[in-house]
């Protein structure tokens, strides 16, 4: 048997590429003759695994170059993450309510993690019911199959106790779930004394089998099977994680309950001050280090920003700021959520006091400080200039609201 | 005012001695601010308690009670017959089972409205009329203006405790008081099994349930999230720098946006 003979000539002349001064030549485009030429690299990518954080491949498939570069079309739809899908439960087995704080509407992410505690009990086949008091916004995203959203009460909390219990009466769920909170774990001990049953509070691991909670000063910790009233303690259990569910709202019709006239007289919420509210509780701090001389400013900027004042242990040892305002390990240590350092390098005692604060945001001549590397937001700045900067775009805009009314 | 200061057995979170949990001794020190507290006990042996005296009590009224009996009951007749206007407990006990459901418990069986986790108690302006502080956590307060008679937690950022005085802790008395009602049955114990404690690592927020172990360890440092997608900006304009960082305090929510609506 005779090969046709090749003329190769004729074949590159084929595959010249048209554009361009200079002669080019596409060799994997050469689909007559022979197999065609592998191109590695795409493959690679195409065997790429959507989604995943660090790279993942998927080695049992090989998806052709030309379908790469899209000459041949192939399922590569169904390799893209489908838009989630929402999970329906159409007839749960049995259900776990969750009552959320939900303080302002808004499920907080200690709300987030009840419902992950709430999905491990109720697996695959039980439902999910969150019973809010007042409207929770993004139920379904957080896990939850029902929501039932009961009217706003008064400032009674045994009014809120009262409705939450009528409500569960009705709804039946075979575990309730709250989060160990201030406010939740106050409306779980009084949903608890309403209802006659025992709660198990603080519970730090949830799972079908049982749960666990510390006692006695965390010398033994107790184990039992879940009954009807929990509460979750912070931190220990996982947000849920799966597909956005539907959270269907739930009709109900409870009778509005007939409570005593409450003795209640007035509530009112007093905000923190941040001038003087213990560092190791504010929210936002301030600090100011080695490299701040103007502490004048400082202080004006810091009332301005309604901040904390903090410094570093330079600054609190030559007596230029108090010695509780210091930051760090032989300080306060902060669990504040964002913390605004002016001039201060980020030694590792000093960093240990901030290593709890969500944001950073640092303000450093030394672009390479350890306090600038450890920033969510850094400048690399003469602080003494942007203080007086950052007070005049603050006066700045409170002129401007003042005009504008 | 008459005040009643809740007393429990508690054990040192360390040693496991016997000792006044710090929460009721700053319940003490509450109560001492308003009136002349009287300290009330149920349990077996009164010397448990007998360490609050030197912490500013000077009478305390102990209920004799065996060993593991429900308190509720006992408590909440003796309360009756005293009437107190004010009631103060620990917000949890200590060395227990640290449940805290005491309070609500007498609460309910007194009919009594309960306020959680107060930091500070003093008369209201009107007669007959209490305004406690609740924390809210980080400092912020819930003033709440109370009618009659209330039950009140108190919560670990109330003021630090009186010190101990050797010479008010001899010269307290503690009053044996015959309980009134007979205590109800043991409890029955729950269905719970004790164990030795142990540890649990505490979830890392933002961290990647799936990720490398690289990656865990990124978030528990605290170099992932905001601070690995961190902006860097070197040598900006000073007013441009200011301008940043407003926006970025604004955008996590720390500082109030420029006020819409000024104060009048
Ligand atoms: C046992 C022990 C415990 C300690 N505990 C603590 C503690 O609890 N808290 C604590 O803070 N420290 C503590 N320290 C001290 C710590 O090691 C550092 O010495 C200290 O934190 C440094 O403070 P600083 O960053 O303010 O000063 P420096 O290290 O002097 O840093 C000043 C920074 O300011 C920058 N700068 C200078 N001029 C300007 C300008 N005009 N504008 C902007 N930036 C400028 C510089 O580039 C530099 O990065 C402890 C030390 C020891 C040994
Ligand atoms: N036997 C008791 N006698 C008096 N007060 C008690 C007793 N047990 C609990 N208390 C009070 O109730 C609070 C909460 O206790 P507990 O519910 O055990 O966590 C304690 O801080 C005490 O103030």
């Amino acid at each position: 048997m005779t090969r046709p003979r090749r003329d190769p000539r004729a074949e590159r002349a084929a595959i010249q590429v048209a554009a361009g001064p200079r002669p080019r030549f596409d060799r994997s485009a050469r689909a007559a003759g022979g197999r065609p030429r592998r191109d590695p690299r795409p493959e690679r990518a195409g065997q790429r695994v959507p989604g995943a954080s660090r790279p993942r491949y998927d080695l049992s498939q090989v998806v052709p170059a030309q379908a790469l570069r899209g000459e041949v079309a192939v399922a590569a739809e169904a390799r893209q993450p489908a838009a989630a899908k929402i999970l329906v439960v159409e007839d749960p087995a049995f259900l776990v309510a969750v009552v959320p704080d939900a303080a302002g509407g808004r499920l907080s992410p200690h709300d987030r993690q009840v419902l992950g505690a709430a999905r491990v009990l109720a697996g695959r086949e039980g439902g999910i019911l969150v019973v809010s008091v007042g409207p929770c916004e993004a139920c379904g995203p957080a896990g939850a199959d029902r929501h039932l959203a009961l009217g706003e009460v008064g400032t009674d909390p045994d009014e809120r106790a009262a409705r939450v219990a009528a409500a569960l009466a009705v709804a039946s769920p075979r575990h309730v779930l709250f989060p160990e909170s201030l406010d939740g774990g106050d409306l779980a001990r009084r949903v608890a004394v309403r209802m006659g049953v025992p709660l198990f509070d603080n519970a730090e691991v949830v799972a079908a089998g049982g749960l666990v909670r510390p006692a006695r000063g965390r010398r033994v910790e107790q184990r039992a099977a879940p009954g009807l009233l929990a509460s979750v303690a912070p931190d220990a259990v996982a947000d849920y994680a799966g597909p956005p569910r539907e959270a269907r709202p739930l009709a109900h019709d409870l009778p509005p309950a007939a409570e005593p006239a409450s003795t209640i007289l007035s509530v009112a919420r007093i905000p923190a001050d941040p001038a003087t509210v213990p560092l190791s509780l504010a929210e936002f701090v301030a600090s100011a280090g080695n490299g701040i001389r103007d502490l004048d400013t400082f202080r004006q900027l810091v009332a301005a920003l309604h901040a904390t004042p903090g410094a570093s242990r330079v600054l609190c040892d030559a007596g230029l700021m108090p010695r509780h305002t210091q930051v760090g390990a032989s300080g306060t240590v902060l669990a504040a959520t964002c913390y605004f350092a002016l001039g201060i390098s980020g030694a590792p005692q000093h960093l240990q006091g901030v290593a709890g604060c969500e944001h950073v945001v640092a303000v450093n001549t030394d672009l390479h400080a350890a306090m600038i590397e450890r920033a969510g937001l850094a400048i690399v700045q003469d602080a003494q200039a942007v203080m007086p900067a950052l007070l005049r775009l603050l006066a700045r805009e409170k002129q401007e609201a003042g005009e504008g009314s | 005012m008459r005040i009643a200061v809740l007393l429990s057995a508690g054990r040192h979170p360390v040693s496991g001695a016997a000792v006044l949990p710090r929460l009721e001794a700053q319940a003490i020190r509450i109560a001492a601010g308003l009136g002349t507290p009287v300290g009330l006990h149920a349990g077996p042996d009164a010397a448990a308690v007998a360490d609050a005296l030197g912490q500013g009590l000077s009478r305390i009224a102990h209920v004799a009670l065996p060993e593991g009996a429900d308190p509720v009951p006992v408590l909440a007749a003796s309360l009756r017959a005293m009437a107190p206007d004010l009631v103060l407990a620990g917000r949890r006990g200590q060395g227990g089972d640290e449940s805290g459901i005491v309070p609500y418990a007498l609460a309910a069986a007194l009919g009594l409205p309960l306020i959680a986790d107060v930091v500070a108690v003093a008369p209201g302006e009107a007669a007959g009329t209490l305004r406690l502080d609740q924390s809210l956590g980080r400092g912020a307060l819930r003033r709440v203006v109370v009618r009659g008679p209330v039950v009140a937690t108190v919560h670990p950022d109330a003021p630090a405790p009186l010190a101990y005085a050797f010479g008010q802790a001899r010269r307290g008395v503690i009053e044996p008081v015959a309980a009134i009602v007979p205590a109800g049955p043991a409890a029955a114990p729950a269905a719970v099994e004790e164990r030795p404690y142990r540890r649990r690592p505490k979830l890392v927020k933002g961290a990647p349930t799936g990720g490398s172990a690289a990656e865990r360890l990124k978030a528990a440092t605290g170099e992932a999230g905001a601070a690995a997608s961190g902006r860097l900006l070197v040598d900006p304009d000073p007013d441009e720098a200011a301008r940043e960082i407003l926006a970025y305090l604004r955008g996590i929510g720390v500082l109030a946006p420029p006020s819409p609506r000024p104060n009048p």
